[in-house]
């Protein structure tokens, strides 16, 4: 498997031959780090940058190790990554794991700047947001709720919660660990070649093509704003959803809504703002029946 | 049936340990516990009869079935739907289809309480940032965990705690006053949220022809009625042919 090979050159890597001042992260400060993800990623989620303690958190290890001397650099790490992050994370772990490596390289002194991580981290992290959150919410939940959920509507502990649980959790946990890995192994093979080569241009736009179609698809079916307008024409009613809105463009005032939402923080609108916003049109929209 | 105030107390755990954000059980384990096949066992062991909760937790699970929370937006909060659906419904002796009609308000509510410690936590997040600045990592990682974990803990537990206690009959005078328009004001308020949610995924991808994408996800969807999976593959097949066509071999984009 992969996470052994990954164990040999680590190894090899920390042979006594390689020049004394390397700082190398180990596996075991690897796999410290994911826990620490796994359960503490969204501890202080919040509307202004999501998970951004939550990396400096579960990077920690990694931090203490290469900059746990130097000042200076722990603040410049802090401070890079106090970044809004945002992110599905058993999926988007992969995003951590080279994240951890470009952090090695860059401790030994690496070209590796500030940019270029905070770059690697936002462009990936919406679109892996997008697909994890289509495989595990949009996907694996649901599927496995339908089998679990006719044992429980019987009563049937063992075959219903139960199962749910262990299936749901050791599904994914082992997905958050393999990308997890499977990342750091990547930005181990050469942070170089993964960030000069065709590979990343690929990868990125790969991602950047497929999050949006899938955010799309979701905002679809979770964004749910309709009109009940009615209009009397004579002894006929036409109703403003189904006559007029829907003849036009399925899903109109969802897309608005999503669009405005969308600009309003394109504009540099608070998220909190933008929330209240919203809390607004729904308290002024429905109270007058319009939508 | 009477519930206990210890009894009570311990619904209003479950409750907690179900609050996406709690770390405790991992992010799998909460949205695991949040789920009201899972969270209607719990209080029913609490109550004293794990069957019986299975099978109201069951039934309030189906009009959650595609519930999704992402983005840091929910539309509905099912585990205060599941949590106190399953404790009222045990302790009024009504029918799972009735605690069904209750749990749905209630979940409406519960997205007040979500919408609260996700405003809250802001604070702590500023507070961090003092912290970077001065290169204290140790600081960070304790208002990481802590504030944000005792603050949730308060405005979770109490709510689910006093709710159950004091039984069915205050929580429907309260839902039954929702009837009509403050109810439709809800519902309308949940059909919205996800909106922002979604909007900051959007903000956070910022290559040229993101909204193009989105907008033909969103309108594959509207049209065909598919389910998520089938599009995503669609969507799989389109990124392939629009990277081998924009990205040339040497990684620039044409």
């Amino acid at each position: 498997m992969s996470t052994d090979t990954n164990t040999e050159q680590l190894e090899k890597d920390t042979l006594p031959s390689e020049q004394a001042t390397a700082r190398k992260v180990t596996k075991k400060e690897v796999v410290k780090a994911f826990w620490r993800w796994t359960f503490f990623s969204h501890a202080n989620y919040n509307y202004e940058r999501l998970q951004a303690t939550g990396v400096i958190h579960a990077l920690s290890p990694i931090f203490k190790k290469l900059y746990g001397d130097n000042q200076e650099e722990m603040t410049k790490a802090l401070q890079r990554h106090m970044q809004f992050f945002n992110t599905e994370p058993h999926f988007g772990g992969a995003i951590l794991g080279v994240t951890i490596a470009m952090e090695e390289e860059k401790a030994n002194g690496a070209p590796i700047s500030d940019d270029m991580i905070n770059s690697f981290k936002t462009g990936l992290m919406g679109p892996l947001a997008g697909v994890g959150d289509t495989l595990w919410q949009g996907t694996l939940i649901p599927i496995l709720l339908s089998f679990t959920i006719s044992f429980g509507a019987k009563g049937n502990i063992f075959m219903g919660p139960i199962l749910f649980a262990l299936l749901h959790m050791g599904i994914m946990w082992t997905i958050g660990y393999f990308s997890w890995m499977e990342g750091f192994n990547l930005g181990k093979e050469g942070i170089a070649k993964v960030l000069s080569g065709s590979l990343l241009p690929k990868v990125m736009s790969f991602a950047q093509t497929l999050g949006p179609i899938a955010i799309g698809a979701l905002s679809a079916q979770f964004v749910k704003v309709s009109s009940p307008v009615k209009f009397m024409l004579g002894k006929s009613t036409l109703k403003l959803q189904n006559g007029v809105l829907d003849k036009l463009v399925l899903g109109l005032l969802p897309l608005a809504v999503t669009m405005l939402t969308y600009y309003l923080l394109k504009k540099k609108m608070k998220p909190t703002t933008v929330l209240i916003v919203l809390v607004l049109i729904g308290v002024v929209g429905g109270a007058f029946w319009i939508i | 049936m009477k519930i206990q105030l210890w009894q009570a107390f311990l619904i209003g755990v479950v409750y907690y340990l179900g609050q996406m954000g709690t770390p405790w059980v991992s992010l799998a384990g909460t949205h695991t516990i949040m789920r009201p096949l899972v969270n209607g066992f719990l209080v029913g062991l609490i109550l004293g009869d794990p069957v019986k909760g299975t099978i109201y937790g069951a039934a309030i699970q189906l009009p959650f079935l595609a519930w999704i929370g992402a983005g840091g937006s929910v539309p509905m909060d099912t585990a205060l739907a599941g949590t106190l659906g399953t404790a009222l419904g045990m302790a009024s002796g009504v029918s799972p289809a009735v605690a069904i009609t209750l749990a749905v308000p209630i979940s409406l509510i519960g997205t007040m309480i979500w919408v609260l410690h996700m405003t809250v936590d802001i604070t702590f997040v500023h507070m961090a940032d003092q912290a970077a600045a001065e290169g204290k990592l140790n600081r960070i990682n304790f208002l990481h965990v802590w504030p944000p974990q005792i603050t949730m803990f308060i405005f979770s537990v109490v709510p689910a705690m006093l709710a159950a206690f004091y039984g069915a009959a205050p929580v429907k005078i309260i839902i039954g006053s929702l009837k009509g328009t403050p109810l439709h004001v809800l519902t309308v308020i949940g059909g919205l949220l996800p909106a922002l949610g979604i909007a900051m995924n959007l903000r956070a991808m910022t290559a040229k022809s993101t909204l193009v994408f989105f907008l033909l996800g969103f309108l594959i969807a509207e049209y065909s009625k598919m389910d998520i999976l089938p599009i995503a593959i669609f969507a799989g097949i389109i990124a392939y042919l629009y990277t081998n066509i924009t990205v040339k071999k040497d990684g620039e984009s044409a």
